[in-house]
């Protein structure tokens, strides 16, 4: 957090390469959080470095006391994120079948579990992209990244209350939607995920 | 929305394969692309900030540019009031002394048509056998009409005729040899 801070002192100054040093820093989480929110890949990454367009831009709009640098990358990666999102809908998918592919190589696990996890993954992520973006948001920062409720409250601009309503309706519809994918079973125990890790 | 509701975890089928797309998603790396953007990003600022002193010196050029227009500006306004100053001026001396303005669009006398140092002659003619008017011999015993020819001769050296009018309606200053010059 202090180097964060010491970084962004230094990009209002008009140090450039602090933009580096946060990218590295943060690059990957924020392409996680973007990969979790778009459909492909390339949008996913042309999030990430809007990002930090803007943040080159305008640094002086960070302010410490609103939260960390983390969070505002977060937020300014949201926002472009949606308004990604508004300028998609002037847009007719022609195939969407290639967007819902996994994004990323597996590791050295065998290739009987790749393919089966790949399968669940793939499902699984179909499912999370039919979420509204807004509950697709909480739970990328919530469940995903694993944040507090109150660095979402900031992230989100909105109460943590909001925050966690917002989390109970986006996994209650995220669990139906996975029951219709037959990806879980409610009535039975063992999930078809397991079959895929175990 | 009470606590309860709000603290509930997710179903624990829905928490796995949560917890099994977060692993994956963890394993996603940013690309060499996306890393060269970024590296082009900050290079390209960098680049600026080491230009931006070269041109510290010396004002930008938008501000030349307002300069000119200010003088281009100014200079058409000091035109536009010293011909509105002649106007005015003129106008004046029209009004303090009208027949000088009126005679103003004429040339001035020195620069008149004809010379003013002239002599003017009458000189006696009548017609020949041939019909062509010549000046009287003292002595013919014609008898035809006679005529007096105005002739002013120019101090240049020109001459021109000025009117031939019958002997007996203009009035007669003696014989036909009798030339008046006179001096205008």
């Amino acid at each position: 957090m202090g180097d964060d801070s010491e970084c962004m002192s230094r990009l209002a100054k008009g140090d450039a390469s602090a933009v580096r040093e946060l990218y590295q820093r943060h690059g990957r989480a924020l392409l996680r959080f973007s990969s979790a929110m778009c459909r492909s890949r390339q949008a996913a990454e042309d999030m990430v470095h809007d990002t930090f367009v803007a943040l080159m831009r305008e640094p002086m709009s960070f302010d410490p006391a609103l939260g960390t640098v983390y969070g505002y990358l977060c937020g300014v990666l949201r926002y472009r994120v949606s308004r990604h999102f508004r300028q998609q809908r002037r847009w007719v998918e022609l195939d969407t079948e290639s967007d819902t592919s996994p994004m990323h190589p597996l590791d050295s696990r065998g290739p009987a579990d790749e393919i089966a996890l790949s399968e669940v993954t793939a499902a699984f992520r179909r499912a999370m992209l039919e979420l509204p973006p807004q509950h697709r948001e909480v739970i990328a920062l919530c469940d995903l990244e694993e944040l507090p409720y109150a660095t979402v409250a900031g992230i989100l601009d909105c109460p943590i209350g909001t925050v966690r309503s917002r989390l109970h309706r986006a996994r209650a519809l995220l669990t139906i939607r996975l029951a219709s994918l037959e990806l879980i079973d409610l009535q039975c125990e063992p999930p078809m995920a397991q079959r895929g890790t175990s | 929305m009470n606590d309860d509701l709000e603290t509930r975890d997710p179903h624990p089928h829905t928490a796995q394969l949560l917890k099994q797309y977060a692993r994956d998603l963890a394993q996603i790396a940013p690309s060499s692309d996306l890393d060269a953007r970024i590296g082009t990003l900050v290079a390209d600022r960098c680049q600026k900030i080491q230009n931006k002193p070269l041109a510290a010196g010396r004002p930008p050029l938008r501000l030349w540019r307002y300069a000119a227009a200010a003088g281009i500006a100014a200079l058409a306004i000091g035109v536009g009031i010293f011909i509105g100053m002649k106007i005015e001026h003129t106008r004046e001396l029209s009004v303090a002394n009208p027949a000088a303005s009126r005679d103003a669009a004429w040339p001035p006398a020195d620069l008149a048509m004809w010379p003013t140092d002239s002599v003017s002659f009458k000189v006696p003619a009548e017609y020949s056998a041939q019909g062509i008017l010549v000046a009287v011999d003292p002595d013919s015993k014609n008898t035809s009409t006679r005529y007096w020819i105005d002739v002013v001769v120019s101090n240049d050296g020109t001459f021109r005729i000025e009117r031939i009018v019958p002997a007996d309606t203009a009035p007669r200053n003696g014989g036909h040899d009798d030339v008046a010059p006179q001096v205008q």
